[in-house]
């Protein structure tokens, strides 16, 4: 194969380099299966220690020339078809591997199964690819150990697995239990064994995962990383031959997840400044007096054409709050209206009512509205005003005189932009956490630790 | 370097290291020993059966912008399994080893600066403290055999001598080595890198590859 590091290059600068060994022998092995005699061919001897007859499915040790049954059968087992056959070769991120050996494993509490091919290369070593419905992962044993914390967030405590390296990260626990190895075909570089069982944890950092396997001998770590079938359909030539998938696989990438990686600081930092803006805003208004009205009333009647004389309001734009006070009591004011610019005439009509009634029930008390009432007309320039208003009212009892209130105030603090900022500018981060937060469910409902499940429930 | 001549088949031997004490005869595959200008055989090494290995006598590669040489092999076997370790000689003179093993790969460099630990005190698991270089934990410990060997060595390298090896893992890509054998006991440091990290020349040619 082009482009293998084995491959002949041209001499070195120091012609001191010596003469290479005259090429080797034929590497592939043929001998005969010492369970049933059929003929077993070991592609890479010296580097596989172990092979599964094609025919018998006995598992020969070939680690030394006796090539001794390690476990007998009689007969050929065909549970399970790899989706990439047994030597296929293909080019995964840059590096050409062979696919050797294929096993089924499943967790031994729950039977849930997935598929491992092992990939060889004779420079670079070995490679796993898994297979878990339709979700593929590239698996690299790794030689560094990582360590295992306890962390708590909120009120939960997790646990996660930390890699040091170039810089800390963080993998949390996904999966926990003990896998057993169910079936198995092609060769391995140890003695596999059909129904061995090793204890096994799962740390997850999409796109990669830690994954910690523990025998009675040793501790053994790899790091995966996420790979689209696609690409491995296109490098072993199998295209439409996986299986597609159906759900996010556990460290899958998710683009609604990265996008609210993305949008959550600037949603923050926004509303951080929106916040401060309001501060200052309400800190800064002048809400000054501009007029206050005293008026007299009949109770239930009309009283139309009312003049409230011309009082001043500073230069800038700015708002105007109108307050009414009324005496309701199981009654209503209602007052309807204009505010007329003195010079040029414009006008902003209004209309408000202040109402208050109150009773009991079965319930017992209850009252509803209030003897005060506030408008508010925004951006209002300066400039001399005055107000037209007609008034009436009805439900009172007491029909003697009364007085009403209407107070004029400017550059009062208000909330109602601010409110609606906020809210216009939050839906698209609500809706990006929505969209992430679906993935996420979904990628941790395989799991016995989802952080978006109470311990409770 | 020192070329002598084999004194079983004539053949010359060479030594490119000065801290090689042992070679094995290319030519008849004669153990020998030197002292200094004196060759002697001691055994004879039967040939490798089934062997994958990338690295041969000769390649040559670069560590720490360093370039080295392979220049001897000692291939040792445990129950389960085989790995090689390729005594390297980089320009200055200064000797190492590439540890190869299933596609990881390691070079280090005899370390004196801490005492080295009783072999009875070690189990996996267990940290070992060296010095200005940090903690290790031991990664495996196991008892080995010669398998193989073929080029130079510093030390007789006869199939069959036993030793016990010890793994040790540092921080980050950092890796340490005892090596407890009959009357000596020797420790080394370096690291692992990846196969491409050593711009490897001249490697063998696996067939089919």
């Amino acid at each position: 194969m082009a482009g293998n590091p084995g491959d002949p290059q041209p001499p070195d600068d120091k012609s001191a380099v010596p003469d290479p060994p005259p090429p080797t022998k034929p590497r592939v092995k043929t001998f005969s299966c010492p369970s049933c005699g059929a003929s077993i061919t070991l592609k890479y001897p010296g580097a596989s220690m172990s092979i599964v007859c094609d025919s018998c499915s006995s598992i020969i040790d070939v680690s030394n020339p006796n090539y001794t049954i390690l476990t007998e059968y009689f007969r050929k087992v065909d549970l399970y078809t790899p989706n990439i056959p047994l030597g296929s070769r293909g080019k995964l991120r840059g590096k050409t591997f062979e696919v050797i050996g294929f096993m089924v494993r499943s967790d031994v509490a729950s039977k849930y199964y997935w598929m491992e091919y092992l990939l060889f290369n004779p420079y670079y070593g070995y490679r796993w690819l898994t297979q878990d419905k339709g979700n593929f992962t590239l698996v690299n044993t790794i030689k560094r150990k990582p360590e295992i914390k306890q962390t708590t967030m909120g009120f939960k405590s997790f646990e996660f697995a930390s890699l040091e390296y170039k810089g800390e990260k963080k993998f949390r626990l996904y999966n926990k239990g003990k896998a057993r190895v169910d079936f198995v075909i092609g060769e391995f570089y140890w003695r596999v064994a059909v129904g061995s069982e090793v204890l096994m944890a799962d740390y997850i950092e999409p796109p990669e995962m830690l994954s910690m396997e523990k025998d009675d001998t040793e501790v053994v770590w790899s790091l995966a990383e996420h790979i689209d079938p696609k690409e491995i359909e296109e490098a072993f030539k199998v295209k439409g031959m996986l299986p597609q998938s159906v759900v996010i696989g556990a460290i899958e990438p998710s683009a609604a997840t990265a996008n609210w990686k993305k949008i959550w600081v600037i949603w923050v930092l926004f509303l951080v400044f929106l916040t401060c803006t309001q501060y200052f805003f309400v800190a800064t208004a002048k809400n000054e007096m501009a007029t206050q009205y005293i008026g007299n009333f009949v109770p239930n009647t009309k009283v139309n054409d009312i003049t409230v004389p011309v009082f001043n309001m500073e230069k800038n734009s700015a708002n105007v709050l109108i307050n009414l006070q009324a005496p309701v009591n199981n009654s209503w004011f209602y007052v309807s209206g204009e505010l007329v610019n003195n010079t040029d005439g414009t006008s902003y009509p209004f209309e408000m009512t202040s109402e208050f009634y109150s009773g009991t029930d079965s319930d017992g008390y209850w009252s509803e509205g209030s003897s005060s009432k506030d408008l508010e007309i925004s951006a209002v320039p300066g400039g001399q005003y005055y107000l037209n208003i007609d008034t009436e009212s009805g439900d009172f009892k007491d029909v003697s005189q009364k007085q009403f209130t209407l107070s004029v105030r400017r550059d009062v603090p208000s909330y109602a932009n601010y409110w609606w900022f906020a809210f216009f500018l939050s839906i698209v981060p609500l809706w990006c956490w929505a969209l992430m937060r679906r993935d996420e469910v979904a990628r941790w409902a395989n799991s016995d630790y989802s952080p978006y499940i109470t311990a409770d429930s | 370097m020192l070329t002598l001549s084999c004194p079983s088949c004539g053949a010359n031997v060479e030594f490119k290291s000065k801290a090689s004490v042992y070679a094995v005869c290319s030519f008849c595959k004669s153990c020998l020993v030197r002292q200094d200008m004196d060759l002697e055989k001691i055994g004879t090494v039967a040939d490798l059966l089934d062997d994958l290995t990338p690295i041969q006598i000769g390649t040559s590669g670069m560590f720490s912008n360093e370039k080295f040489e392979v220049i001897g092999r000692l291939k040792v076997g445990y129950a389960d399994g085989f790995w090689n370790e390729w005594f390297t000689m980089f320009g200055d003179g200064k000797v190492g080893w590439l540890a190869e093993a299933q596609g990881f790969y390691a070079l280090c460099f005899p370390f004196f600066e801490v005492q080295v630990p009783s072999k009875a005190s070690l189990f996996p698991g267990k940290t070992v403290d060296l010095g200005s270089k940090g903690i290790f934990e031991i990664e495996d410990l196991r008892p080995v055999k010669c398998l193989f060997s073929e080029g130079e060595l510093p030390f007789n390298a006869v199939q069959g001598r036993e030793s016990t090896s010890v793994d040790l893992t540092g921080f980050e890509d950092e890796m340490a080595t005892i090596e407890y054998a009959a009357n000596e006991t020797r420790m080394f440091l370096g690291a692992y890198k990846d196969f491409d990290d050593f711009q490897f020349k001249n490697l063998r040619h696996i067939d089919g590859w």
